[in-house]
């Protein structure tokens, strides 16, 4: 080809690429929201938790879900296996056997500063509020990849519903609207359970490690980890013990899918630009070929034609 | 064969009874084969209303840690890159002008059309919420920073691609002369445009992994999964239109026009050599992925045995196979070559989705699909091969466009 | 039809393959569980492994019958105490107790020779001589289902009383006190080496300091544990040196005037699990054991020159009776304090100053160290868990809690009268509160306050720390009471209550003022833990409901825990609602 037309495919190519890095869908709608506001959370001292399960009744009882039996003798079968969150129980309690002796730990959504499902959602029905909340709406497909990406698989799908819904702890954000603390932080008898802001319950996690040494591992769970959640606990034995995985890194989960999703305006940009560009160059080959064929045969002719 | 100048259609009432004409089957309709899909879709519609009746739970196994099962793997995840020909082809004959790879572009092109017209319907019956299926695409809050988000959108936006290339083809058959022009002419940007939706998706569809880090084996996660979905798909596609195409050679012989069975062994020449290279830029990948992520440690166990078998012998061995038929000049051993390389794509897809996904729970946990889902799968395929099929014994598809047709490309 | 074939036995092969796969793949399990090793009793048997020269075994480790040895020369004819040369060496006639004899180098080829030679000859040996010999083969001696045996010895505790003894027996034999028969030191700056190890009276101290090899220590005595070290004489080489020849003569003493069977136990043990037993006896078996004596102290007056509190009255008498042994307190030698603890820091004393050395919080050495773990012994942890440490407390305002220990030099008596409930008013102090101020879901708790408060002065009055630190009830008060002074707790009509401080509802702005019903169940739960008890704690008490421990549930209360008051009864009208639509 000639100059001219290598600088038209360049200039248009680089052009395009430009044009194309101005579509950002990178960007999860959670960041940028939350200036004036401040998460809230929950910080679970399992030192305290004595395992009486008034939580999951509280929780059932303020989100009209079945509510469970929570006597000492349903107690004692309850715990003989580990339990996971399920469609009818945002929050479950279990007891694990430690070195220190028995822990009891409450477990429900972590409420992620910056949560992988709803990075993935693709309707953004899981929302993260400016207050923190992580909460679903109605507006879900039930395409099911916030399970996928759940680090702590909470998200949980009715599957036996023919619309189903997603449910999971959503921090009680109606009752917060109305300035209520969440259903289980009101039922906790020990407050092993204690609601505020984010920074001020790390403030209290912070001071009750200084005040009781050797107490408490020296770590916030939840502070740091996947960038930080809202649901922090305190331990008194190292947090693998008693089912917290200590494996997920300190990288907030959307930022694994950031790479695909940034080279996206680029390969928009570029290939059109660059398919045309190479379709262009092939043509105009194949009409020179042609051209020398066609001359040649002349010559050709001409020579014969003598 | 072809026929002299067809009358054109210009109103819908001629379309309908030339419609109801096309429909009378060509041939005996009570092949064994015809009889078995028709049992098995009529089993599988009736289990797609019992579906939708009554939710996914009594219908298949999936489960709170097996969210996705044989629909979004066989179908989504591997159907996907099954039609990935439909992109490759066309870059193949469009952009790099090879026209000897012509004659089997309409058959790709119709065989991607359809996978993706029947693997979004798929996706239908999967969806918890099927009802509002559409809130991604009206805004109904656009989840941009979702890379399904992506894959949807792009779904949606190539699916136009192909039925706009492939429209002159049922341009020509109901014989509408400048509507065939016109779209004749937009052949080049949508190839364009298709090849950057297909880059986008194909790699999306690994990208939807890359947060499941914790969850997958660490020899299939990988952050660079984008990467590996669209190199295989780039094979994948062309794998299955030398499967393809070589069942319908011989099956729909009255259909293929002289041009197209003098090309074909050639086209699966020039086919196989090309997935020699890209297979072994995807095995070569693999190999410096696993490497560089202290993966290999993994390799003695049984996943990793199992990863071998999957790479090894569905990847690695398929590419010798490739250079042993190419060399030799074999179809029958490119043929084999082209279904192991399938399989191992399909394997692979549903390692990602099901089988190497929370590898590490007891099998009492683990996700088996039910017979219902499997017939559901089936009844899919099935109705995909009976419009297939309908679609090549009436339109040119496996033989050149009609002269007039022809008169009216640039080229 | 070939091909054919071939095409066939292909697509076989794969999906056996596959479905063989997919089978492996779907039944794997994630965990293993390590085995288990079992530990053997000891029963005299050595395990012979040297994993220190071999590294990874390539045969297992060889279990050693120590006993069946000895017995079996015994059964020839030999005595008990003259067994021992024939595989150990003899040293200016005393017994050294190593195995093989002839060690050369220490690498695997040369002990691996060293055993072989001494072990398998002596058997040939003697089977060649049709007496009842031991294996030649190695898989005899090297046997496969002890690969993962092991051995373990209790260590041997020398506790007050052994020692006690032996000073008495040995005055009985010899007529006198002689320390230097197995105490002794070493002079590091004595150039000859023959004449290093002396004995000074006055400098008796245990054998730890200086033949405990893997502890660090201060230059001094590192010098003299490196000497050691280099001779090999670790405290179970020195220890077995010093004990086994001085039993091994007494025994053969007692055996050659024919006295063995009836004073047995008077020579002394010389078999691995006769001394070896795993059984140790408690502080209180020792407390009477009359301690040696070294010329120490009852009562030393511990004053520090230009420090700027009072010095203190140590009780050393009742310390030594309430520790098993010197090196609780005398870590590094049996010197005091102050000798290697200076107020600024000496190299001596790994610079940590007397202050320190006196007061470190989490130290087993220290005052303050040992009393705050005897802080978390039952009976007291039920306050002091959340009394904070010491060093922290003296940080605030109760500076007079210093006073108690640096009040001078005391000549009296040193501990205090015992605490009384009759002190205080019973209009003031209540017999029993009846607690229904969040009266809901339960009845109200009838808390039994006077018997409380009786219990913990038992328990204080009958531990001699605890005396010695409550100066007066008022600080058994302070143990629930926290946060009001004393003055104020004696109002009659204000009493201090919980509530003063602890609102109902939870403040968000001070998350550390817990709210009411939290105050409540963590002050009285906390305790009830921390004190082990059956009812009230988290511990679950066998049968009924642990909350009915302290107030039963109200038989017509209300249903629901949470007040949901103010909650609409139809949520999923409304946008933020999530949960099952009904």
């Amino acid at each position: 080809m000639n100059r001219r037309t290598f600088l038209k495919v360049m200039g248009s190519a680089i052009t395009g690429a430009a044009a194309g890095s101005l579509i950002r869908p990178g960007v999860s709608g959670a960041q940028g929201v939350f200036d004036d506001k401040e998460f809230f959370g929950i910080l679970i001292d399992t030192t305290r938790c004595i395992g009486c399960r008034r939580c999951e009744k509280g929780c059932a009882e303020v989100n009209y879900l079945p509510i469970p039996d929570i006597s000492e003798k349903a107690n004692q079968d309850i715990f003989t296996k580990k339990r996971k969150t399920s469609v009818t129980e945002y929050t479950v309690t279990n007891l694990y056997e430690t070195e220190k002796g028995k822990v009891y730990v409450p477990w429900r959504c972590m409420h992620c500063n910056q949560p992988a499902c709803h990075s993935a959602c693709i309707v953004y029905a899981l929302e993260k509020r400016e207050t923190g909340h992580v909460t679903w709406d109605k507006r879900c497909i039930g395409c099911r990849l916030c399970m996928m990406s759940c680090p702590y698989n909470i998200p949980q799908h009715v599957f036996d519903e023919p619309s189903a819904t997603i449910q999971k702890c959503n921090l009680c954000y109606g009752r917060f609207l109305q300035g209520i603390v969440p259903g289980c932080v009101e039922s906790c008898p020990t407050e092993a359970l204690m609601f505020g802001t984010r920074r001020k319950l790390l403030e209290e996690g912070k001071r009750r490690i200084a005040q009781n040494p050797g107490k408490y591992v020296n770590h916030i769970y939840g502070e740091l980890e996947v960038g930080g959640t809202s649901t922090m606990y305190l331990s008194a034995v190292p947090f693998e013990q008693i089912g917290l995985r200590t494996d997920l890194g300190l990288k907030h989960y959307p930022e694994y899918s950031q790479v695909y999703l940034s080279a996206i305006p680029f390969i928009a940009g570029i290939t059109p630009i660059a398919m045309l560009g190479i379709a262009h160059v092939i043509r105009m080959a194949k009409k020179d070929a042609k051209k020398e064929e066609h001359h040649e045969e002349e010559h050709h002719e001409d020579k014969i034609g003598h | 064969m072809e026929k002299t100048e067809k009358r054109e259609i210009r109103t819908i009432g001629e379309f309908w009874e030339f419609f109801k004409s096309e429909l009378k089957p060509k041939g005996n309709p009570w092949t064994p084969f015809n009889l078995i899909s028709g049992t098995v879709m009529v089993l599988g519609f009736i289990f797609i209303i019992y579906r939708f009746l009554t939710g996914l739970s009594p219908t298949t196994n999936l489960s709170q840690m097996y969210p996705w099962g044989i629909w979004k793997g066989a179908v989504v995840n591997s159907g996907v890159a099954f039609a990935g020909g439909g992109y490759t082809l066309a870059f193949i004959v469009y952009i790099l002008g090879l026209e000897r790879y012509r004659p089997m572009l309409r058959e790709t092109v119709l065989f991607a059309f359809l996978a993706y017209v029947f693997y979004a319907g798929a996706l239908t019956v999967e969806l918890g919420r099927w009802h509002v299926f559409y809130n991604p695409f009206i805004g109904n809050k656009y989840g941009v920073s979702s890379v399904l988000f992506i894959v949807a959108w792009h779904f949606m936006l190539y699916i136009v691609t192909l039925a706009l290339e492939f429209s002159p083809a049922a341009a020509e058959w109901v014989g509408m002369k400048r509507a065939r022009k016109i779209l004749g002419a937009a052949a080049l940007g949508a190839v364009v445009f298709g090849v950057m939706l297909s880059i986008h998706h194909q790699a999306g569809l690994g990208a939807m992994f890359t947060m499941a880090k914790g969850k997958l084996h660490p020899l299939w996660y990988s952050e660079f999964m984008p990467i590996l979905y669209f190199i295989s798909s780039i094979y994948a596609g062309p794998s299955v239109m030398i499967v393809v195409s070589s069942i319908t050679q011989r099956l729909y012989a009255h259909r293929v026009d002289e041009e197209y069975r003098k090309a074909h062994p050639q086209i699966v020449l020039g086919l196989g050599r090309m997935c020699i290279g890209v297979i072994f830029a995807y095995l070569f990948l693999q190999l410096i992925l696993v490497h560089h992520e202290h993966d290999l440690q993994y390799i003695n166990t049984a996943m990793g045995l199992w990863w071998l078998v999957e790479v090894g012998a569905l990847g690695l061995i398929p590419m010798f196979l490739f250079i042993h038929g190419v060399q030799h000049k074999n179809l029958s051993t490119i043929n084999m070559a082209a279904v192991l390389a399938l399989i191992g794509v399909l394997l692979n897809r549903l390692n990602n989705v099901f089988i190497a996904y929370n590898w590490y729970l007891p099998l009492s946990l683990k996700y088996r699909p039910t017979w219902m889902e499997v017939i559901i799968l089936f009844t899919i395929i099935f109705i995909d091969v009976w419009v297939f099929r309908w679609i090549i014994n009436r339109m040119h598809v496996l033989s050149k466009p009609p002269e007039w047709a022809r008169a009216m490309e640039k080229h | 039809m070939n091909r054919k074939l071939l095409y066939f036995a292909v697509g076989v092969c794969y999906l056996i393959l596959i479905i063989y796969g997919l089978y492996a793949v779907y039944t794997v399990e994630a965990t293993l569980r390590a085995k288990e090793v079992p530990a053997i009793k000891p029963e005299n048997k050595i395990a012979i492994a040297h994993t220190e020269i071999f590294g990874k075994l390539e045969r297992p480790q060889v279990i050693f019958d120590h006993k069946k040895h000895t017995e079996a020369f015994v059964k020839e004819g030999k005595k008990e105490w003259d067994t021992c040369d024939t595989c150990h060496t003899v040293e200016q006639d005393s017994l050294i107790f190593d195995f093989p004899k002839k060690v050369v180098k220490k690498d695997k080829t040369s002990v691996m020779n060293a055993y072989h030679d001494e072990c398998i000859e002596c058997h040939k040996k003697r089977s060649s001589e049709n007496k009842k010999s031991g294996p030649v083969v190695c898989a005899d001696c090297h046997k496969e289902k002890e690969k993962s045996i092991e051995v373990k010895y209790p260590v041997f505790e020398f506790d007050f009383y052994v020692h006690d003894k032996h000073v008495k027996k040995l005055k009985e034999k010899l007529g006198k006190d002689d320390c230097s028969l197995c105490h002794h030191t070493y002079d590091i700056h004595e150039e000859d080496e023959e004449l290093a190890l002396v004995y000074e009276k006055g400098t008796e101290e245990s054998c730890y300091y200086c033949h405990e090899l893997d502890r660090k220590r201060g230059p001094e005595l590192a010098a003299i544990a490196r000497v050691a070290a280099k001779k090999g004489l670790s405290l179970k080489t020195a220890s077995h040196l010093q004990c086994l020849n001085c039993h091994l003569e007494y025994q053969k003493e007692a055996g050659k005037a024919g006295r063995l069977k009836e004073d047995e136990k008077e020579a002394g043990p010389t078999e691995c699990v006769k001394c070896h037993t795993g059984k140790y006896r408690t502080v209180a078996e020792l407390e009477k054991i009359p301690r040696p004596d070294r010329d120490q102290p009852e009562r030393p007056y511990i004053n520090i020159k230009d420090a700027k509190l009072k010095g203190v009255t140590f009780d050393h008498d009742y310390h030594q009776k309430t520790h098993k042994n010197c090196r609780v307190c005398h870590h590094e030698t049996l010197k005091a304090c102050k000798d290697c603890h200076s107020l600024v820091g000496k190299p001596e004393g790994n610079g940590v100053n007397v202050a320190r050395a006196y007061h470190d919080v989490f130290s087993e050495h220290s005052c303050e160290g040992c009393h705050n773990k005897k802080k978390s012994e039952k009976g007291c942890f039920g306050c002091h868990y959340n009394i904070a440490p010491m060093d922290v407390e003296t940080m605030g305002p109760k500076k007079e809690s210093c006073k108690i220990c640096h009040s001078g030099e005391i000549k009296g008596p040193l501990s205090r009268p015992p605490l009384s409930v009759a002190q205080l008013d019973p209009e003031k102090v209540k017999k029993e509160i009846k607690i229904k101020v969040l009266e809901r879901q339960y009845e109200p708790a009838e808390f039994p306050h006077l018997n409380i408060i009786k219990k913990l002065v038992d328990i204080s009055n009958k531990n001699k720390l605890a005396n010695y630190f409550h100066k007066d009830i008022q600080t058994i008060c302070e143990g629930c009471h926290h946060q009001s002074p004393a003055e104020a707790e004696v109002q009659k009509d204000s009493p201090p209550y919980c509530r003063n401080c602890h609102a109902v509802a939870p403040d968000l702005q001070n998350l550390q003022k817990i709210r009411l019903l939290t105050a409540y169940h963590n002050q009285c739960m906390g305790c009830h833990d921390a004190m082990q008890l059956e009812k009230g704690s988290k511990l679950r008490s066998k049968e009924g409901n642990r909350c009915a421990d302290c107030h039963k549930v109200k038989e017509k209360g209300p249903e629901s825990i949470t007040s949901v008051k103010n909650f609409p009864k139809d949520p999923w009208k409304y946008p933020w609602y999530g949960g099952m639509e009904r």
